[in-house]
């Protein structure tokens, strides 16, 4: 076959299978855009968390201390982010400033950090946490990566043990090292009788 | 020309298949004719894309809205550089982009083998052609640019505001130029693997091909970085989502190969271990993009809700599977040609700074999954952001900081202990002082106090090397210092290079350590009220509001205000924070409203401004003061830098030989020079 023929015939063919995809598109319809370049903000996330005050309750922190802990909640508008970042960052998002206001009536009912987190966990589940609780499975979670490491380290020292005890290093050309082609035999002949005379 | 790039579209889908056809049919069969024929279609794939691309382009740029991603991604009043930068700021378009630029490299790279390695051309280009098969199927039948509505709006949707950022107009680019060039090493180590010519051919183009994936990729990175700190408003530049953990993990494997690519080329070592990290590298990039394209994990990026999932998650099973298959027959070809010597020399520091690169690769992969590994055994979501990342990351992070000074002191081979003491004496010791000067300035953060101990030492190591390079050169040569500095970075760029790498490294965890120190507060404040404020280095600010203003622009509503600053007591200027919200031709607001940061800049730190909201004429703000965040993208700069003398081709120099060399002549007379 021509390159020009191999060439029209490709173009008939894309053209063909162009016209196919589209009318396929028509009898199923434009498909639901997807294309949206960031997250949606899910405006309706917010749940209330309330504790009835302790009896006698004052503030259990100060204001630094209650950021802190709002650092460790999770907004839950799809951000991503934690709840004093959020809603110092975003208007718009009402979800964050609610959970703040939540956070801000338990501090106020005398809760302490710890009591607030597992109120915010009955409510939300563990998701509501911006790292997961150091208990039960998820200390896998921490763990492993240390414990492959460690395995990696072993398994290098293990193999390296190993090449030691191969012996002398082999004198052999290394990779990425352009190695003159070795003479002729004859060649080789005249070095040696030329190496005897300078002896 | 938006007929004809849909129509090129298609054609480059065939072309492909051809082009894949016949090349691994020219290398099964040993057939130059369907070998040539296989390449010749790789071109034609690339022009195809090419016209493809450049019909998109077309689309947007004239506002035809008949297509579905023009009308989802631009406005008819968007500045026209976003216009053109939304060609990427999409689904569809991002997976042509990464097409397009997959065909370009494939072109160039199958255009410039070089001869000795003929024998790779049919099964890279095979592989290559089969890769971008993928990418063009997955564009025609999953993500088409193309799709039409079934009518034509008057105007689009316009593009997220946070997009319209000169950072994310070339910070998107480079990360798909970086993960692209994965592709061109992973192709060349399957041809090396299937025809078993494992040695020093494939590691030349490789080599190239990584390094290039590892600069866009630093570049790529950093400029995402510095994107979410001065567009998203919260006061940071690396959130550990899914997004960006897929940008970090083929750095840290590219990172790692480009480390031990260098004992096998000096002492043939290592040669399982860098094919298994090249196809990593690869395997990690799309691994990456399906997780964060399939939706099975939560990311602030939207493409998480897209259908290619499906698509990438067969093509990496494929593709892992291929690759295993390849690597586990091919063992015996690829046994090291040397032995190690001594657990106390340079190969054995790079193998433990690999344990650690790819340990933090095996952390972040691992973080990044564990929410779906918990809902599989636990049937809970759990959410694992930055504390996690953080608290698993930092002490890796350092143990890689402290490596990255030890590996160039030790020799090769076999270091003495006399050679230790020598090298090790004054980075230590400079280390040291740093430590403990700062303790003595009351520094109480232990990851700070230790990241600047190391920092230290690491750079008191480049230091070191250069001064003994530039002395070398002015003694022998009597060269002045610039002269001298400059020939040695230009005379051995590998080395020199890389050190300057080390040096943006030395730099960025400085900056990371900054954020220890990091304070924010939250405040109210109406027009004309002051408020006072210490940063941690202990400057008094003074901040007095202007008023919240509104104004409308171009193709935007504006709330602003701004702060007239002092430090301790000098006048810094009127600083402004803005709230945005975007409307289309027709004043339709387009999105949630967008922050525009206040920023001011200094070698010490940054002084950060959000407006958070405004609630009876009082705004609400956020000041952070965060310290050393410039730092952070001089680091990147400097590791680019660093990156791009190591890559710049440098002319084989002619060079006297050492040792003997006998001259075989007919008279038999010998010739010896040293």
């Amino acid at each position: 076959m021509q390159r020009r023929e191999f060439l029209t015939r490709s173009f008939a063919l894309g053209g063909a299978a162009l016209f196919g995809a589209r009318a396929l598109q028509a009898q199923q319809g434009t498909p639901a855009d997807t294309t949206g370049n960031l997250f949606d903000m899910n405006q309706g996330a917010a749940r209330t968390v309330t504790r009835p005050p302790k009896p006698g309750a004052r503030p259990s922190m100060d204001q630094d201390t209650r950021d802190a802990l709002e650092h460790k909640i999770r907004c839950q508008c799809g951000c991503t982010l934690d709840v004093y970042t959020c809603r110092t960052t975003d208007f718009s998002c009402q979800v964050s400033p609610a959970m703040h206001r939540d956070v801000m009536a338990l501090v106020e009912g005398g809760y302490s950090a710890q009591e607030i987190l597992d109120a915010f966990v009955d409510t939300y589940g563990e998701r509501a946490l911006m790292a997961p609780k150091k208990e039960g499975f998820n200390w896998a979670g921490y763990l492993v990566p240390f414990g492959a490491l460690a395995a990696g380290a072993a398994a290098v020292l293990v193999v390296l043990r190993g090449m030691q005890r191969g012996g002398a290093p082999a004198e052999v050309p290394m990779d990425g090292v352009v190695v003159p082609p070795l003479g002729t035999p004859d060649e080789m002949a005249k070095l040696n009788d030329a190496i005897r005379k300078d002896d | 020309m938006i007929l004809v790039g849909e129509l090129a579209l298609w054609v480059a889908l065939l072309m492909g298949a051809w082009a894949a056809t016949t090349s691994f049919a020219g290398g099964a069969l040993g057939r130059e004719d369907l070998v040539a024929s296989g390449k010749r279609g790789l071109y034609a794939t690339t022009a195809m894309m090419v016209l493809a691309s450049i019909g998109l382009w077309t689309a947007l740029l004239t506002h035809d809205f008949s297509l579905k991603y023009v009308a989802s991604n631009t406005s008819a009043n968007m500045p026209k550089v976003y216009i053109f930068s939304a060609f990427w700021g999409g689904q569809a378009g991002s997976m042509l982009f990464w097409a397009l630029i997959l065909a370009v490299y494939s072109a160039i790279a199958i255009r410039f083998v070089p001869p000795k390695s003929r024998d790779l051309v049919p099964w890279a280009c095979g592989t290559l052609a089969m890769i971008l098969l993928f990418f063009i199927a997955t564009v025609c039948f999953k993500a088409n640019p193309y799709d039409r509505l079934s009518f034509v709006p008057a105007d689009g949707r316009g593009m997220n505001p946070q997009l319209q950022n000169p950072g994310m107009a070339i910070h998107p680019p480079n990360l798909y130029l970086g993960y692209v060039a994965t592709s061109i090493p992973f192709a060349f180590a399957i041809a090396a693997l299937v025809t078993r010519r494992l040695d020093a051919e494939w590691l030349g183009i490789v080599r190239r091909w990584s390094l290039l994936s590892w600069f866009f990729l630093t570049i790529g990175i950093t400029l995402g970085m510095w994107w979410a700190y001065v567009e998203l408003g919260w006061s940071g530049y690396w959130a550990w989502d899914p997004v960006e953990n897929a940008s970090l993990l083929p750095w840290l494997t590219g990172t790692a190969f480009l480390h031990s690519i260098m004992i096998q080329e000096k002492r043939g070592m290592l040669r399982k271990w860098n094919v298994v990290l090249v196809v990593t590298t690869f395997l990690l990039a799309i691994f990456g993009t399906f997780i964060t394209r399939s939706g099975i994990i939560e990311s602030v990026h939207s493409f998480a809700q897209s259908p290619v999932g499906t698509w990438f998650a067969t093509f990496f099973l494929a593709a892992t599977g291929t690759t295993i298959y390849f690597v586990a027959t091919r063992l015996r070809d690829l046994e090291a040609k040397a032995t190690l010597e001594s657990m106390v020399s340079r190969e054995a520091a790079f193998l433990y700074n690999n344990v650690v690169l790819v340990g933090i690769a095996f952390s972040v992969l691992w973080g990044t999954l564990f929410p779906i590994l918990s809902e599989w055994v636990r049937g809970s979501k759990i959410t694992v952001g930055p504390p996690f990342f953080n608290t698993v990351n930092v002490p890796l992070g350092l143990l890689l900081l402290g490596l990255t000074g030890v590996g160039p002191l030790i020799a090769w081979r076999k270091a003495s202990t006399s050679n230790l003491k020598r090298q090790f004496a004054v980075p230590a010791a400079a280390g040291l002082l740093v430590g403990v000067v700062l303790f003595a300035l009351g520094m109480r953060d232990g990851y700070a106090l230790i990241a600047y101990t190391l920092a230290g030492f690491v750079a008191a190591t480049i230091v070191q090397e250069f001064q003994k390079g530039i002395s070398a050169r002015r003694n022998i040569h009597g060269e002045s210092f610039p002269v001298a500095t400059v020939r040695l970075i230009g005379r051995n760029r590998r080395r020199y290079g890389g050190y300057i790498v080390h040096a943006g490294i030395v730099v960025l965890f400085a900056a990371f350590a900054g954020l220890a120190f990091k304070k924010d507060h939250d405040v109210q404040m109406k027009a004309g009220e002051t408020k006072e404020l210490v940063d941690p280095l202990g400057h008094r600010w003074k901040f007095v509001s202007q008023g919240v203003s509104t104004s409308e622009t171009l193709n935007r509503f504006v709330t602003a205000i701004g702060l007239e600053v002092w430090r301790d007591g000098k006048p810094q200027g009127i600083l402004t924070t803005e709230k945005r919200q975007y409307f289309d031709s027709n004043k339709q607001p387009l999105f949630e409203p967008s922050t525009e940061v206040g920023i001011r800049t200094s070698a010490k730190g940054d002084l950060y401004v959000v407006l958070a909201g405004v609630r009876d004429e009082t705004a609400e703000l956020r000041i952070s003061f965060n310290p050393l965040v410039v730092w952070v993208w001089i680091g990147g700069m400097i590791m680019a830098v660093g990156g791009l003398i190591v890559m710049w081709p440098q002319a084989e120099r002619r060079r006297a030989p050492s040792g003997y060399v006998a001259t075989l002549e007919p008279r038999r007379e010998m010739a010896a020079t040293t």
